[in-house]
């Protein structure tokens, strides 16, 4: 066993064995390209905390600068209280940037969040341990 | 008169003493893991005995369809559900007069879903009789196996990957325990989709602490913004994620298309020999 793996492995029994309800919803790898990351800068349309995943949707312009709304998925609101994020953390209106893996169909114009950043005050999530969803 | 005491009480239990069910379980997803819990890329359908009209669906299937709101909270069925992160509660009703089992009780956390399975002899009902995602279910003991046999279950799927489940599906189940461990087999048995029976099996470990992870809260939201009444599906021969999962693994789309025939050690040297062709 490797030493990454034997870190890696005692998380994995414990992320089973505790694992909360909303991953049993749908497959992200089947639904993103885990291996290809986009980033967007956008204004924020709507923000539906809720479960099992939240979604922002984000009005920002495509790789033809013509502007779409983009469906972001992000942790449900339970998993996301737990690391600070409440109903009124992002409010319509709010200039993020925000980066994640794309939907395997494009016309979708859906990501999943792996970093979000508010541009008029810095408010990040993502990089921090603990602030990931599944 | 301590020993003529002692002597009733002894006298007075059950006729035939089963292993208790009772508690609350956990799922171990060491087994298919990656199946079962993060789910893998499109395209797998190993180890379902599908039929042709399963293939057709799940060519046409689109994993995103999850999305539209009529399907967002929808449960996994019976077959289903247990494939997926789960735990259960099993507690039993007992006849006040005589303390016979008359049905063990369930709780599902995964979509909060309860069951009854009856132990008191009583049939099914009739076959127009309404479907439910969790369906009827009558148990019996054979020695320390409680075998439950469930009709009446809704249509749903049996892989995420679109391998679908009709409403003729019939389910039993085997509850095997040892100890803190419950082995679970289930043996499902669909006329529509399936050539033969289905066969899986997960283990469940009793859980000596409580926790939170008993509620599903789904609230229904536009999650991706699409028009009113749009399915996402492929049409017949344009399903560009029907090869992934062969791809990804480095194995012949037509194992992994085979369905029950591939199922078996006896297919090895067909895999071979596609293999073979494929790298010439």
């Amino acid at each position: 066993m490797t030493a990454a793996l034997r870190i890696a492995f005692p998380a994995l029994v414990l992320a089973a064995l505790t694992v909360g309800t909303a991953s049993a919803h749908h497959s992200f790898t089947a639904t993103y390209f885990e291996d290809r990351t986009i980033e967007i800068e956008g204004k924020l349309l709507q923000f539906l905390f809720r479960n099992p995943h939240s979604f922002v949707h984000v009005e920002a312009p495509d790789e033809n600068g013509e502007l779409r709304r983009w469906a972001v998925e992000w942790g449900g609101a339970g998993q996301l209280s737990g690391q600070g994020v409440t109903s009124q953390t992002l409010r319509p209106g709010d200039v993020v940037t925000i980066t994640g893996n794309p939907g395997r169909n494009a016309s979708d114009y859906r990501i999943r969040m792996l970093y979000l950043r508010r541009n008029s005050d810095g408010f990040d999530w993502g990089r921090r341990p603990g602030e990931t969803f599944d | 008169m301590r020993a003529l005491a002692f002597l009733l009480l002894a006298a007075a239990g059950p006729a035939a003493a089963q292993l208790s069910l009772s508690g609350e379980w956990v799922g171990r997803y060491h087994e298919d893991f990656a199946d079962r819990i993060p789910g893998d890329v499109q395209g797998d359908f190993t180890g379902v005995p599908m039929n042709d009209a399963a293939r057709r669906y799940a060519e046409a299937f689109d994993v995103t369809r999850v999305a539209v709101l009529e399907h967002q909270c929808q449960p996994y069925n019976a077959p289903h559900i247990y494939r997926g992160p789960l735990q259960f509660r099993i507690w039993e009703e007992k006849d006040p007069a005589t303390q016979q089992i008359i049905a063990y009780r369930k709780y599902l956390g995964t979509y909060q879903q309860w069951r009854t399975i009856w132990m008191d002899g009583r049939p099914h009902p009739p076959e127009h009789a309404p479907h439910t995602f969790m369906g009827f279910s009558t148990g019996e003991w054979h020695g320390d196996i409680l075998t439950v046999t469930t009709t009446h279950i809704k249509k749903e799927f049996y892989r995420r990957s679109g391998i679908p489940s009709s409403d003729r599906t019939t389910m039993i189940e085997h509850y095997i325990r040892h100890g803190n461990l419950l082995s679970h087999v289930v043996i499902v048995t669909d006329p529509d989709y399936l050539t033969e029976p289905y066969i899986t099996s997960q283990e469940f470990v009793l859980m000596e602490r409580g926790n939170q992870n008993w509620l599903y809260n789904c609230e229904y939201a536009m999650e991706v913004p699409k028009p009113k009444n749009d399915v996402p599906h492929y049409l017949p021969g344009e399903n560009p994620f029907i090869r992934d999962f062969a791809d990804k693994f480095g194995l012949p789309f037509e194992a992994v298309w085979a369905g029950a025939e591939a199922m078996y050690p006896e297919y090895m040297p067909t895999v071979e020999a596609l293999m073979h062709g494929q790298a010439q």
